[in-house]
């Protein structure tokens, strides 16, 4: 019932839609994001990428023809009508995100939304959308369960707790230490729900493969020492020492590691805090040779990565961390289904969404391509290996994709 | 003016208000709004129980977010643990809720002024961090509802206009008891204990006591706004189940409409949520934090020229004019 | 030895704790103020520590007291324009007057200066040394000393000057204050004036060694209450040795049990000293 309700709503906006000449009315896209509160940082980086995301589509982008509806002006399919952005806060909380979901919806009209950051307001966000059947697709949440609930509206696509925990046991397999296979894996993670359910992935992915986890330490992410994490490392002594971190602890544990003079062999930083440029730009020098997980790789000249990058880079003075990318390619994701779809109704860019099959080429990240599962979950999210070198990231791994040699033992601050 | 017209129009008045929040939401279509106004009642359903002991017997608690999540992880535990429907578990949080206040409240309620507001953040904190390190009440993680609405029991609509009417109706009862609260004995203990407790106590009030009937009271009702928030919402974390700025945002809610006044909460959350969230839905989308300037700007303003809260404007109105009507 | 650093490391986090309750319980115990944006004061008086460093090139030994100075005014000013007032009402007008403030200087600080982390060089004050096999920041030392003399200083401008003693008497009872010729406003707004400059010396020294960002003063404010209360309203030493306490116990606990469950012990404690000491530790009964 709300689903033809919602479409007789959409009609009069459908009539616009026919010469490729004049522009027509714009097409909204909806996206939730943390743009105040602890998350804040985050939230305002994914700002930035997808105002860049509607310029880029809304201007004609020779030098990134290889993606969609980068050569043309806005959605060609739709006469040539423009896309808009409308940001919405989210504000860290579940029901703050419910009811700009609903706002978003009803008084916005967007034909399909994106976003939600924390794992827990997306889900929050993704019922509300649910119900009044518009499409949902999420860039950057990486909760299995979000994929689980069998809906219909929902999809995701970023690569999820055991595609990461899959190239990590990889790595660890092959890595060595003073010659000899790793033994010893310590896991450091703050306890609210990415850092838990990260770590947990990990650790039985790791019973799986015969590697245990001898020490994990969770944390609250908003302490304000972490020296006796640090002096429990310094003490346990592991091989690899792995970080699943927010970019506030991130950033501490760099420098708390370094007035306590710990560095293990092997030191891995999970992504979110460490991939941030706050991160990389106010402690990246103590952590010299980081291994990162991340989708997102700029490091190779003409890539799409590449070129992303810089235009980023142009508009804000800073790298794009691989979260910022996720999201972005979540919403060019969206907005070339509704191109496809060829219209504005919420049913026929379902439609689009389901029969999505980009390749890697097509891409702004290193994903081997985005194809939806019945349950809405990208199948070709792929996962690779980022070192910290000066002040950016350079992928190491898989080797055969690589663009610079893995260099252990880790360096921190010499 | 007389006595009897003068209640009656009182009377008229209030039917006439009464009539306009039962109303209004069936006028609009929008539903950005209507959800809004049943937020506003969620907000004021749970500052009037808190008013209960905060406002009424005076004792500043800022943990009463521990009843909250008593309420709202009781509800979808119960549905994660035997799949009830999520409103099913309410009774179970408003036991645990009465449990909890009469084990920490004998010691609690002895403290005074600021160590007794400490004492019950400590106590919030102390739950908050204790169930995120708890696999089984869900963790960091928190706990859902059911993803799909299995029946009506699961009281999960398209439309707010049902959680309107829901959370209107939960809160009318409350207003109710403490209408009956105040005009009882236990309401005028309660304002001598609030006025000077040890004053009341040498009178032979028995402080304690009543202190205890009042948490217990406010305890099981912000319980309930708990258990109904989780319905509407499908999931609660620790941060927002638990997390202190729920605490702080009964306490305003109370403070600004003026706390131990029976419409108080009420009118102090129909300003404050419609404020957040509009503010939020003008400016959010900007990144720049202006939402929350404008917001806290606000407050402080109406804390400044109204500390007593907004209750203080009306009686020095009443008060001026029955100076110029003399 | 690993023991010892961890103690040693609790200790200085615990001085810092100390230096900024200072200032908090200078308002709050005398004048019964709850000022619920004292995380947001710390955070002020890091961005005038960063701005100071970056922008006009001035060390440590410079932006300190710039903050301090600057904090004063805030202090003065929240006084006059928001606290005289508030006072007035009830206790829950200070819960709101002061919340809706932090919310005000929050986000106008991410309004002007967005979410970004910030941070100082790391080794403003020199590398890293090792004495007798413990590991000393110097930025961590050089805070936990200045917590000391400024919590020692405090404590004797209070109770050894006659400015102190005519503070003292106004907290203690305004109407009786005046009657013997002091008057209360310049006392009080002094007091807020004081309060501020030591969370403006906390928040730079701070600066020193933690990340600056607008919402940092949400994490820093719980603990600084927690020490306040602890320590008993009001009382500068008792600040200072439940600045300490929690520190080590912070420290230890992190290192034994782990650092999930710190505030669990912290909060206990805290909990059990309330319910049989209902002063805090240093407090009068």
């Amino acid at each position: 019932m709300s689903i033809t309700r919602r479409s007789m709503l959409a009609a009069p906006a459908l009539l616009t839609g026919v010469p490729a000449l004049a522009q027509g009315a714009p097409i909204k896209v909806g996206a939730l994001h943390p743009l105040t509160g602890v998350a804040a940082s985050a939230g305002n980086a994914a700002k930035a990428a997808l105002e860049l995301a509607v310029e880029l589509i809304n201007t004609p982008q020779p030098d990134l023809a290889a993606m969609p509806l980068m050569a043309t002006t806005g959605f060609p399919a739709i006469g040539g009508r423009p896309l808009q952005l409308v940001l919405a806060d989210q504000q860290g909380s579940p029901s703050v995100a419910q009811n700009q979901a609903l706002r978003l919806i009803t008084q916005e009209r967007v034909v399909a939304l994106t976003g939600g950051y924390q794992s827990g307001l997306t889900q929050t966000a993704s019922a509300i959308a649910e119900r009044h059947g518009i499409p949902y697709v999420n860039g950057e949440s990486v909760a299995t369960n979000l994929t689980e609930r069998g809906f219909r509206w929902f999809f995701r696509t970023t690569p999820i707790g055991p595609d990461i925990a899959a190239i990590y046991m990889e790595f660890l397999k092959a890595a060595r230490v003073n010659d000899r296979p790793i033994s010893k894996i310590a896991i450091v993670n703050e306890n609210t729900e990415y850092g838990t359910s990260i770590a947990d992935v990990i650790r039985r992915t790791a019973d799986a493969h015969g590697l245990s986890i001898a020490l994990q330490i969770p944390y609250a992410a908003n302490s304000a020492d972490v020296s006796a994490q640090v002096l429990q490392l310094k003490d346990a002594q592991p091989d690899v020492a792995i970080f699943i971190s927010y970019t506030s602890d991130a950033i501490l544990y760099a420098r708390t590691m370094r007035a306590q003079g710990y560095r293990p062999p092997i030191l891995i930083g999970d992504n979110s805090g460490f991939s941030d440029d706050n991160f990389v730009q106010t402690a990246g020098d103590t952590a010299q040779g980081i291994i990162n997980r991340s989708a997102f790789d700029p490091s190779r000249p003409g890539s799409n990565s590449f070129k992303i990058n810089a235009l980023y880079k142009a508009r804000t003075g800073r790298e794009m961390d691989d979260t910022t990318a996720r999201t972005m390619q979540g919403f060019l994701v969206t907005c070339d289904a509704i191109n496809r779809a060829g219209s504005t109704q919420p049913a026929a860019i379902q439609a689009a969404l389901r029969a999505t099959d980009l390749k890697a080429e097509q891409l702004m990240i290193g994903y081997r391509g985005v194809r939806f599962d019945e349950k809405g979950q990208n199948t070709l999210a792929s996962v690779l290996l980022v070192q910290l070198r000066g002040r950016e990231y350079v992928s190491v791994w898989p080797t055969e994709t690589a663009t610079s040699q893995l260099q252990l033992p880790y360096r921190g601050w010499e | 003016m007389p006595a009897a017209p003068r209640a009656a129009s009182r009377l008229l008045l209030g039917a006439l208000v009464l009539a306009a929040v039962l109303v209004w939401p069936l006028l609009i279509e929008d539903q950005f709004y209507q959800r809004v106004g049943a937020l506003v009642m969620l907000a004021a359903l749970s500052a009037s129980a808190w008013n209960l002991v905060g406002g009424y017997a005076g004792q500043i608690s800022i943990g009463h977010v521990l009843f909250f999540g008593c309420g709202a992880y009781a509800s979808l535990l119960g549905f994660t643990w035997f799949e009830w429907a999520p409103i099913l578990g309410a009774p179970f949080g408003v036991a645990v809720s009465l449990l909890l206040a009469l084990v920490v409240g004998r010691p609690t309620l002895r403290l005074k002024g600021h160590y007794f507001s400490m004492a019950t953040i400590a106590l919030a904190e102390l739950a908050r961090i204790i169930v995120t390190n708890t696999p089984i009440l869900g963790g960091a993680v928190g706990v859902s509802g059911p993803a799909m609405p299995r029946s009506v029991l699961d009281l999960s609509f398209i439309s707010p206009l049902p959680y309107y009417y829901i959370f209107g109706g939960v809160l009318g009862v409350l207003l109710l008891f403490t209408w009956w609260m105040s005009r009882s004995r236990m309401g005028f203990y309660l304002r001598a204990i609030r006025g000077q407790e040890r004053a009341a106590r040498s009178l032979g009030v028995p402080a304690e006591r009543y202190k205890m009937y009042a948490l217990l009271a406010s305890a099981g009702f912000t319980s309930l706004a708990g258990s109904l928030y989780a319905a509407m919402l499908g999931f609660v974390d620790p941060d927002s189940g638990l997390g202190i700025l729920l605490s702080v945002k009964m306490v305003i809610a109370a403070a600004l409409g003026g706390a131990g006044t029976l419409f108080g909460p009420l009118v102090g959350a129909a300003i404050l949520v419609p404020l957040e969230e509009i503010t939020n839905a003008m400016f959010g989308g900007s990144g720049t934090g202006v939402t929350y300037v404008v917001y806290g700007a606000i407050i402080v303003f109406i804390s400044r020229f109204a500390p007593g809260g907004l209750a203080e404007i009306l009686s020095r109105l009443k008060a001026w004019r029955a100076r110029h009507a003399g | 030895m690993i023991l010892a650093q961890v103690v040693l490391n609790g200790f200085l986090v615990g001085a810092v704790y100390a230096l900024f309750s200072s200032g908090l319980t200078l308002i709050w115990g005398m004048m019964n103020v709850v000022n619920f944006a004292h995380g947001d004061f710390v955070m002020i008086a890091m961005y005038v520590a960063f701005i100071a460093f970056t922008a006009l090139h001035l060390g440590p030994e410079f932006f300190v007291p710039l903050a301090a100075m600057m904090l004063f005014l805030l202090g003065v000013v929240v006084y006059y324009g928001l606290v005289r007032h508030v006072m007035r009402g009830p206790i829950l007008a200070q819960i709101l007057g002061t919340f809706g403030l932090a919310l005000v200087l929050r986000y106008a600080t991410l309004w002007i200066f967005s979410a970004n982390f910030l941070s100082l060089p790391e080794n403003l004050l020199g590398e890293v040394q090792t004495v007798a096999g413990l590991r000393l920041e110097p930025s961590r030392v050089v805070a936990g000393i200045a917590a000391l003399i400024l919590t020692i200083g405090l404590h004797l401008l209070l109770t050894r000057t006659a400015l102190g003693s005519r503070l003292l008497a106004v907290a203690e009872d305004r109407n009786a204050a005046m009657l013997v010729g002091i008057r209360p406003d310049p006392m009080q707004a002094l007091a807020w004036g004081l309060g501020a400059a030591c969370t403006g010396v906390a928040g730079a020294l701070i600066a020193l060694f933690f990340y600056i960002t607008p919402t940092v003063g949400e994490s820093l404010a719980l603990i600084a209450f927690v020490v306040v209360c602890l320590g008993g309203f009001g009382s500068v030493p008792g600040a200072l040795v439940a600045g300490l306490t929690i520190g080590i116990i912070e420290s230890l606990t992190s290192f034994w049990i782990g650092p999930a469950f710190k505030d669990v012990v912290v909060f206990i404690l805290f909990l059990a000293v309330l319910w049989f000491r209902p002063q805090g530790l240093l407090g009068k009964a």
